[in-house]
């Protein structure tokens, strides 16, 4: 996973330009919605128009940056740990095993607060991630491909068996309700505990050096004075924790964690540290523009982030393989 | 006799004995008119009134959309009635017994209601009664009409802390079309799971009735109840909120059984008592 790095120097012009329009984009997703909210009325200090601003605009942003930004560092630091830039949270079940936790607190504790959800899902979310670890590790081939390929199978194994718990329980609905990301219901109340993810992240970057040390495998980083499996499992809690937080209080953002590592990764090398913050950026830049898109095309009615990631993400892998395949050592 | 319905006409005995009923709405009708029933879907959180029907003494076929083929067959039914979420079995099901497909056409709610209310009396030779109550309907829906005003309204479900808007000619649409309360959003799809909305989508409609369905609860599922997901600034900043107008509709009537007799007397009570 060798490529050359851009200089130092376009690399900062690119972050500078990167942040700048991520704030234009930000402020100006505050005033796309349904109710009235101007800048010249917020001037005004019209009392509903602060109120919208404030319960309403405000968190929905703040909720976007923070699963945008959370999800594609996951993503990174599971596609450094494992060596394989096709793996992300949603390509090693750990998304799908987030959601099966969801469900199984929903059953077990329907009542219950929030926050026995999210412990419930970050408890599965690890579980399924270290499981498909131990595949991995069995695995002889560790073709490119072929790794995802097993992670995508068994997230579809536990797909399988949540649709399955669900349809048993009378609950295959609101599944589909809960798993569908969407930032419509989005209010200040409703999404603080993102926060945690983006408590996550911080510690990721803090850990950024040892990954990308752990990244180069184990002979190489046990020689270097790693302690490389305690690495790998913060890594893998990292990840498993972010994703869990993420599916709990907006459900599942597809393709945000496997597409944004990767096109920064091709533009600025691998060393972490150095890709963290572009991830990030790219992260919470990408989810917002198909959540304003999504806001846009059906206005005044809403179309889910999730269907919009789906149709976006799914163009943009294709091309990531099929024009840059050759860039990251496919072809 | 036969029997016209909405996947055309079925001939059936003079008086089936042998019925099995896969619509919660058919049901509810068929049990206030006292006509007995053998084979009914398998369904959780049935009203006092209905619980018997969750015992042993009624052959469970199978579940509100997904018939158990086999369970219907060895029942050896007169008569099968799917409507709504069973109605995609019709073909397969004829081929075991007549069957016949009671859905109600929610464009024109109350005179569809009718007609395949009055095709349950003649099949079950209950026409004076269902004729009696029908009418009932009919006067205490114009009385509802005529109170309504300039009065408007949105109707909403919530299900897992989401939000969709629901309008006229959609499932809870007799709302607007028959009962006369305005509708506070035009357009709205009238697709079965309706139109996902924000919170900020209420507040900007601003209706004076606002009419919430609470899916979770009618599937007995206690998790982000309705109130939870509407109790935020926004929607407590409707005249709805504010003049104490959000209406919480009864689940089963509107939700899950909404074309019986005593349903659909129930939705005009409860749209009546609203604008009261």
């Amino acid at each position: 996973m060798t490529r050359r790095p851009l200089s130092g120097r376009l690399r900062a012009w690119h972050l500078v330009a990167g942040t700048a329009l991520l704030a234009v984009l930000a402020a100006g997703s505050l005033f796309v919605g349904v109710s009235d909210l101007t800048p010249a009325g917020l001037l005004a200090g019209r009392p509903e128009e602060v109120r919208t601003l404030v319960e309403s605009r405000l968190p929905r942003l703040l909720a976007i940056l923070l699963a945008g930004t959370a999800m594609s560092v996951a993503g990174l630091v599971m596609m450094h740990l494992t060596g394989n830039r096709f793996v992300s949270p949603s390509t090693a079940g750990t998304t799908e095993s987030a959601t099966f936790g969801v469900l199984v607190a929903t059953l077990f504790a329907g009542g219950e607060a929030v926050i026995v959800k999210m412990v419930t899902a970050v408890a599965f979310a690890l579980l399924g991630t270290f499981f498909f670890m131990a595949i991995l590790r069995r695995l002889t081939f560790r073709d490119m491909i072929l790794v995802p390929l097993a992670g995508i199978m068994f997230g579809g194994v536990v797909g399988a068996a949540t649709t399955f718990v669900a349809y048993r329980a009378d609950l295959l609905q609101s599944l589909g309700a809960w798993t569908a990301g969407d930032f419509s219901g989005v209010l200040r109340g409703r999404y603080e505990l993102l926060w945690i993810a983006g408590a996550v992240t911080v510690l990721g970057y803090l850990y950024a050096d040892r990954f990308t040390v752990a990244g180069l495998g184990r002979g190489f980083a046990v020689n270097l004075g790693v302690r490389y499996d305690r690495v790998v499992n913060t890594g893998l809690v990292l990840a498993a924790a972010i994703t869990a937080v993420v599916v709990v209080t907006v459900g599942e953002v597809p393709f945000v964690s496997l597409i944004v590592p990767n096109l920064v990764t091709l533009a600025l090398g691998d060393n972490l540290r150095h890709a963290l913050p572009a991830t990030a950026l790219t992260g919470a830049l990408f989810v917002l523009l198909c959540d304003i898109a999504g806001r846009i095309i059906r206005f005044p009615y809403e179309i889910p982030v999730s269907t919009v990631l789906g149709v976006v993400g799914a163009a943009a892998f294709l091309a990531l393989l099929l024009g840059g395949g050759k860039r990251m050592g496919l072809r | 006799m036969t029997v016209t319905h909405a996947q055309g006409s079925t001939t059936i005995p003079a008086t089936p004995e042998k019925v099995v009923v896969f619509d919660l709405g058919v049901l509810t009708t068929l049990d206030e008119l006292g006509v007995p029933v053998a084979g009914v879907p398998v369904a959780e959180n049935l009203p006092d009134k209905l619980a018997k029907y969750a015992g042993d003494g009624y052959t469970k076929v199978g579940s509100l959309f997904e018939p158990d083929y086999e369970k219907v067959n060895s029942l050896e039914p007169d008569l099968i009635v799917v409507a709504g979420r069973s109605s995609a079995a019709y073909p397969e099901l004829s081929k075991i017994a007549p069957t016949v497909d009671l859905s109600v056409d929610n464009t024109k709610f109350l005179a569809s209601f009718r007609e395949r209310t009055e095709a349950l009396g003649t099949i079950f030779g209950k026409q004076t009664e269902v004729e009696r109550r029908l009418d009932a309907i009919d006067t205490a829906a114009a009385g509802v009409k005529a109170k309504a005003g300039d009065r408007t309204g949105l109707i909403v479900l919530t299900t897992g802390g989401k939000i969709s808007a629901h309008g006229a000619g959609g499932r809870f649409g007799v709302i607007h079309d028959t009962l006369g309360v305005k509708p506070a959003a035009e357009g709205l799809s009238t697709d079965t799971h309706g139109q996902a909305v924000s919170a900020e989508f209420i507040a900007k409609t601003d209706p004076d009735l606002l009419y919430v369905v609470d899916r979770d609860s009618a599937i007995g599922e206690n998790g982000a109840a309705a109130k939870q997901v509407l109790d935020n600034a926004l929607v407590n900043g409707t005249k709805a909120a504010k003049n104490g107008k959000i209406v919480y509709l009864d689940p089963f009537t509107w939700y899950l059984a909404p074309a019986a007799l005593s349903s659909v007397d129930g939705m005009v009570k409860a749209v009546g008592d609203s604008l009261s």
